[in-house]
Parts: structure tokens; C-alpha cells; sequence
């Protein structure tokens, strides 16, 4: 059986996800990056390795996510794509009626339009992460708690508490008030999703014509207290499709299948062993001239595999990676 | 007299010309700061308000760079227009006096009598640094061994854009035409220039390309310092030409010369047909290039572009105004918005416009009725 692996590597989390002809999951993973893609991306591998069926083989790779150039030259990807494609083409082929696309995860936010099955436009968020998995991550730390037990408490809220959202600071400063003026804390909880609900609304999505059907997908999705104040705020259902942690490498899986099955070519994937391969990932700063650009360079068993980070081509032309 | 200029796109190619021509020394009575850095930006950010605008900082960052050089006479450009350039010559010169350059800002108003400011300033700064009276004869032939050399780089990197989108080895293009900036800097007679012309644009049409290639076609628009000047903009160009993006832009420095020198004067406006195109959507000057960034958008969507990217720096208000006024335009082609700052990380612009490419790419392939993505 062919199947085709998609990798995201985010910065919270990274996600792997294996399709196989007809799109169908066969085996999945998601794991927390820790700061360390490298071995992440070993130990999914590993993982998606023991859960794949015996008669299968993979026949393309592709990667996506904020260290998508860091995966793809690991594992041998036949192709590397932004995460914004990758959401857009993985909703439309199991949402097909789908207008909007809301993406929440650790650290960054996007809104997709598209309309007749095509991304018309979209939008990332570019001056602030308030409102991400992170901080909502660090605030539950803050209050004590898990942040899976986030959504019960916010769905339990019946009078919500006004928290400012603009700013992830002022909000946290916002809750402290709350907490002392004692606001129960499931009130504090679902304010807090209202506001970044609202800040999402006024900053990523702004301008953008938003219209139903809506999805909601990324890490955040799991919150079912955002997912409430996004169907309050719409008054209408926001849709969460199954999986919607693994879309983006869904995505990715579902676009490199396209492009072997079009073209016939064979994969470059250095197949399941490169989990036990020593990766070796150093920077330096290039003194070439005074923009001391940072050069990070990844190498396996003493060999460089690539380079990139410069602001010119100087390094990255060195060893090309096709 | 050592002469400063800020650094803008290939202006000093230019500005070295003349100095040749009317006898100055390169590195003695021109001073012409490196290629601008982190360093020219850091400089620029470090000793600005934070709310200045990005054209400001690195102009700033640039002229400090001159004065560490030796400059002791700087050129900066001013204006009147709905715009903060106004102010820029005035707050940088109190500036460089606060860090102890006490350097002399020569001014050139760009909004009025353009050409005459442009020849007095050339011949003010010949006769003080060599001592003896100038022909204006001598001026004017200068000016336009200048002008020439810019008409030439601006037609080369016209080529570039073709050939970048098609070439198969991705960055021979960029090295062949960073070599012709160079070689036409260094050239010293008309000849010469279109010699080297000749020679590069031959080199450049040469590069192996893809012959079935179909590139996506991109117009720039935006402010004007943003969007000549590469390093403003993180080498936008460059970027969409590695994912085989075919760019053209209007805007560019040889074009402000044969219209605002010269033909302006005859009563021929480059902009009107632009401006006329903006009319439903807005009539009138807002400052700096607002109202031909909203133009070239209804422009280009007649013209069968597949979108538009719109520089601007973060808080230029006539920008602004254009671009909120370009989203809701009737003319159906995408525009990326990318504002120009140093807060700016490349990262977020790549991913910006790998997927505003993969964007045009769908609806042109759904325009063609082919299907949208392989992966349905």
C-alpha cells in the first residue's frame, strides 16, 4: 500500500500524520517540541514507524510548520510548505462547503478565506501572539490547573468576567484583579477566552470577510471555552473537524501525494532510520559584513547537510539541498 | 567639502557618476556610505523616535555611516507632501548635531522646481569643492552621464525579473546583475555604460531557463523608498523570484528622473492614467505614493496580473489610507500587504508570501479550469 507522511513542526508542538491513497489517517502522532524539533521529529518518526501497517511503504514526504526547512532536510522531504496551504487544503477536502478557516496554535494565529474551493485571502498575526496556546498555556499554570481542565471550567460560566485583551500582559494583571475582587474562577476562565476571542476578531481577522461555514482548528481548538465564545461571537456553530490538531500535516501529507502521483518521481525519504541518526545542529555568525547574519547549519555524521538564515546566498549556495 | 549621501536603491551609481564627471574624488569629496546593514538599521533605530518610519531610520542610519566616514556636508531630500519626508532633513540634522556631527544638510525640495534645486545644489557643491567656477554646461553633462547610468541599471534589472522567474539554477541571475551594478559603477564614459549594457544583458538572457515555464505574474506597489531600496524590504523581489515569481514594478529611480526632472514640465503627469483609475475609489493626493498604489491595483487587475504586493512602512499613514481603501476595491486580483519595519522577522515574510504564491497559483489554475491543488 503507498501512503505519504506529512510533518508539522510548529513551535509548541510538532505533528505527524500518515494518509494513505484515498486520504485515509492511518497513523498519527502529536507531540509537545520542547524546544528540541530534532529529536522530536526522531521520536514521531519512530512512532509513526511502529503504528504503520506492515504492507505499506511511504512514497512521499513533505513538511510544514515554522521548522519545516529543519525537517524537511532531516528526513529527505520531497516537499516543503508553508502552513498556511497546508490548513487550506486539508479543511477544504473534508469541509467542502468551507468559507472561513480560524488556526490558533502555540504561538501564532491565522485566518483563511476561501471561496469556491479556493484561498482567497488570509491572515497572520504580526505584532502580538496574545491569544495563542501559549498564553493560555501560562495562565493556566498560573491558576493551577492543567489546561485541559480549561474548557469544563469556562462551559460551567454563566456570568463571565470582562477581561481586557488587547495585551496578554494587561490581561494576566486583569485576572489577578479579578481573582482578588473574587470573581469565581470559572467566570475568569471563560472571560479570559472571550477576550482573546475578541482580540483575535480585532486583530488577525480584521478586514477579512468572515462567513459561514466556519472551522477552527490548531491546539487552541481543544479549548472548548474558545470554542464557546467563537459560536457566542458568531452566533452560529463554529465547526471543529475531527483531527483538527493535525490538520496542517494532514495537509501537507494530502499536497505531497499530488505532486509524486503527477509526476511520477521517486521519494527522497531517507526512510525510518533517520531516528537513529546523530543530527547535529550548530549556528554561527557570519563576518562577512557588518549584518552578522546568523547562520544555522545541520549536519548528520560530520557531514553538512544544509545551511540557511543568511540574507544572502552566500552560505545556503554552499550545499543545496535539491 | 566631503559630500554624504543616504543610500537609496542605486542612486549613488548615479551620484558617483557625476562626482566623477565634475572632477571629485570617490572616498575623498563623495563620500558614499557601505551597503546598508543591520548595522545601518540599527544605527538608524537606535537614534530615531520609535514612531519614525523606516525610511527615515535607515536613511538616518546611512548618513551616520557617511559622517563616521568623513562626510561633513550631507544631501537629504525634502518635501511638502501629506507625508513626515518634510520633517526627515530637519530631525536628522539635529540629531547628528546631538551626536556631535556637525555636519551641513543641503536640502533638495522634491516638490517644487525640482530640476532647478537638483542643478544649483550640483553646481553650489562643485564650485565649493574645487575652488573655481563651474560651467553649467559642465553640470548638465554630468547630471546626465548620471541619469544614464541609471536608465541602463533600471533596463538590466527588468531583464532580472524575467530571467529569475524562469532560470533553472536558482541565483545565477542575481549574481550577473549584481556584477553589472558593479561594472556599471565603475564605468567611466557613455560608451562604456552601454557597452556594459550590452554585455550583461546578453549574460543574463543566456542563463538557462525553463522554456515551458509560466510564471505567476506579481506587480509591487507602495511607497517608494520601500520599494526601491532592497534592504527596506528585505529583498522582497529576490524572495518571490527564488519561488519563480515573475515581478514587475513601475516604480523605479530612472523613471522618477525623466518624469519629475523633466517631462513633468511639459505637463505630462506618469500618474494620470493610474490616477484616473483610482477615481471611484479615490480622488485625490493623500500623501506620499497612496493614491498610485490604489491606482496601479485597478491598473494591474486590467492588465490580467495575478496580484499585487503593497509595501508600505509600519505607520505611513498615506499607506494606510490606500490600503484599506485597496481592500475594497471591485477589481478581483489578491494584494499582500506587508509592512516594512525593523521589527520585521524574514521568517513571517517568507511564509507570508510562500502562501500568497500558492494563493495566486490555485485561482489561476482554477481560472483555467484545471483542478485547484493535486491533493482533492
Amino acid at each position: 500500500m503507498k501512503t505519504y507522511l506529512g510533518i508539522d513542526v510548529g513551535s509548541v508542538t510538532t505533528k505527524l500524520a500518515l494518509l494513505d491513497e484515498s486520504n485515509e489517517l492511518l497513523a498519527s502522532i502529536y507531540l509537545r517540541t520542547r524546544g528540541n524539533p530534532v529529536d522530536m521529529i526522531k521520536r514521531g518518526l519512530e512512532e509513526i514507524g511502529r503504528q504503520m501497517p506492515l504492507d505499506s511503504e511511504v512514497c512521499g514526504v513533505a513538511t510544514t510548520g515554522s521548522g519545516r526547512t529543519l525537517a524537511g532536510v532531516m528526513v529527505g522531504a520531497d516537499l516543503v510548505k508553508n502552513e498556511i496551504t497546508a490548513h487550506a487544503v486539508a479543511t477544504m477536502s473534508c469541509v467542502p462547503d468551507i468559507r472561513t478557516i480560524f488556526e490558533i496554535g502555540g504561538q501564532d494565529s491565522k485566518i483563511i478565506i476561501i471561496r469556491d474551493g479556493v484561498v482567497t485571502d488570509f491572515g497572520m498575526n504580526s505584532v502580538c501572539a496574545a491569544g495563542t496556546g501559549s498564553f493560555l498555556e501560562h495562565q493556566a499554570e498560573r491558576l493551577n490547573m492543567q489546561i485541559e481542565d480549561f474548557g469544563p471550567h469556562a462551559l460551567k460560566s454563566s456570568n463571565p468576567a470582562r477581561i481586557a485583551g488587547r495585551c496578554t500582559v494587561f490581561a494576566e494583571s486583569d485576572m489577578i484583579h479579578k481573582q482578588q475582587m473574587g470573581y469565581p474562577i470559572d467566570d475568569i476562565i471563560y472571560g479570559l477566552c472571550q477576550a482573546l476571542v475578541r482580540n483575535y476578531l480585532s486583530n488577525v481577522a480584521l478586514n477579512k470577510e468572515v462567513r459561514p461555514r466556519m472551522a477552527f482548528q490548531g491546539g487552541v481548538a481543544f479549548n472548548k471555552g474558545i470554542i464557546r465564545a467563537f459560536n457566542e461571537a458568531f452566533q452560529t456553530e463554529v465547526y471543529v473537524p475531527p483531527n483538527n490538531e493535525l490538520m496542517g500535516a494532514i495537509g501537507a501529507a494530502m499536497l505531497v501525494r499530488g505532486e509524486m502521483g503527477n509526476n511520477g518521481r521517486r521519494t527522497r525519504f531517507k526512510g525510518f532510520g533517520v531516528s537513529e541518526t546523530e543530527f547535529e545542529i550548530s549556528s554561527f555568525v557570519c563576518k562577512g559584513c557588518p549584518n552578522l547574519c546568523e547562520i544555522s547549519q545541520i549536519s548528520a555524521d560530520g557531514k553538512v547537510l544544509s545551511r540557511w538564515g543568511g540574507r544572502c546566498d552566500k552560505w545556503e549556495r554552499v550545499e543545496t539541498i535539491r | 567639502m566631503r559630500v554624504g549621501i543616504p543610500h537609496f536603491g542605486n542612486v549613488h551609481v548615479a551620484i558617483g557618476a557625476v562626482a566623477d564627471r565634475l572632477g571629485a574624488i570617490r572616498g575623498k569629496d563623495i563620500i558614499i556610505p557601505p551597503p546598508m546593514t543591520k548595522k545601518t538599521l540599527d544605527l538608524g533605530v537606535k537614534y530615531s523616535p520609535t514612531e519614525a518610519c523606516l525610511p527615515y531610520k535607515l536613511t538616518l542610519g546611512s548618513l551616520i555611516e557617511a559622517c563616521e566616514l568623513g562626510a561633513d556636508t550631507l544631501i537629504q531630500a525634502r518635501g511638502t507632501g501629506i507625508c513626515r519626508l518634510g520633517y526627515y532633513a530637519r530631525g536628522q540634522e539635529l540629531m547628528l548635531h546631538d551626536l556631535g556631527y556637525d555636519a551641513r544638510f543641503l536640502t533638495l525640495d522634491i516638490s517644487h522646481h525640482k530640476f532647478a534645486n537638483l542643478l544649483r545644489l550640483m553646481k553650489d557643491i562643485t564650485n565649493d569643492t574645487r575652488g573655481n567656477k563651474m560651467w553649467l554646461g559642465e553640470v548638465i553633462s554630468a547630471f546626465f552621464f548620471g541619469i544614464a547610468k541609471l536608465i541602463v541599471l533600471d533596463r538590466m534589472e527588468k531583464v532580472l525579473y524575467r530571467v529569475r522567474a524562469r532560470e533553472l539554477d536558482r541565483g545565477m541571475a542575481n549574481l550577473v546583475y549584481k556584477e553589472a551594478v558593479e561594472a556599471t559603477n565603475d564605468a567611466l564614459s557613455v560608451r562604456e555604460v552601454r557597452k556594459i549594457a550590452r554585455e550583461y544583458t546578453g549574460r543574463l538572457n543566456k542563463i538557462p531557463q525553463n522554456p515551458r515555464a509560466d510564471p505567476v505574474k506579481v506587480s509591487i506597489v507602495g511607497e517608494i523608498y520601500v520599494v526601491i531600496e532592497p534592504f527596506a524590504n528585505m529583498d522582497i523581489e529576490m524572495e518571490l523570484g527564488k519561488l519563480g515569481v515573475e515581478v514587475e514594478r513601475t516604480m523605479t529611480l530612472s523613471r522618477w528622473v525623466k518624469y519629475s526632472l523633466f517631462l513633468n514640465y511639459l505637463g505630462i503627469n506618469e500618474w494620470r492614467k493610474v490616477h484616473k483609475l483610482a477615481g471611484p475609489y479615490l480622488d485625490h493626493d493623500v500623501g506620499g505614493d497612496g493614491w498610485e498604489s490604489v491606482g496601479e491595483k485597478v491598473l494591474r487587475a486590467q492588465e490580467g496580473y495575478d496580484g499585487v504586493v503593497h509595501l508600505a512602512p509600519f505607520t505611513c499613514m498615506p499607506e494606510i489610507v490606500a490600503q484599506n481603501i485597496m481592500a475594497s476595491t471591485r477589481e478581483d486580483i489578491p494584494v499582500l500587504s506587508v509592512a516594512c519595519d525593523e521589527q520585521m522577522g524574514k521568517q513571517g515574510m517568507l511564509t507570508r508570501i510562500e502562501a500568497f504564491v500558492d494563493l495566486l497559483e490555485f485561482r489561476r489554475r482554477k481560472r483555467d479550469g484545471r483542478k485547484v491543488c493535486n491533493a482533492g
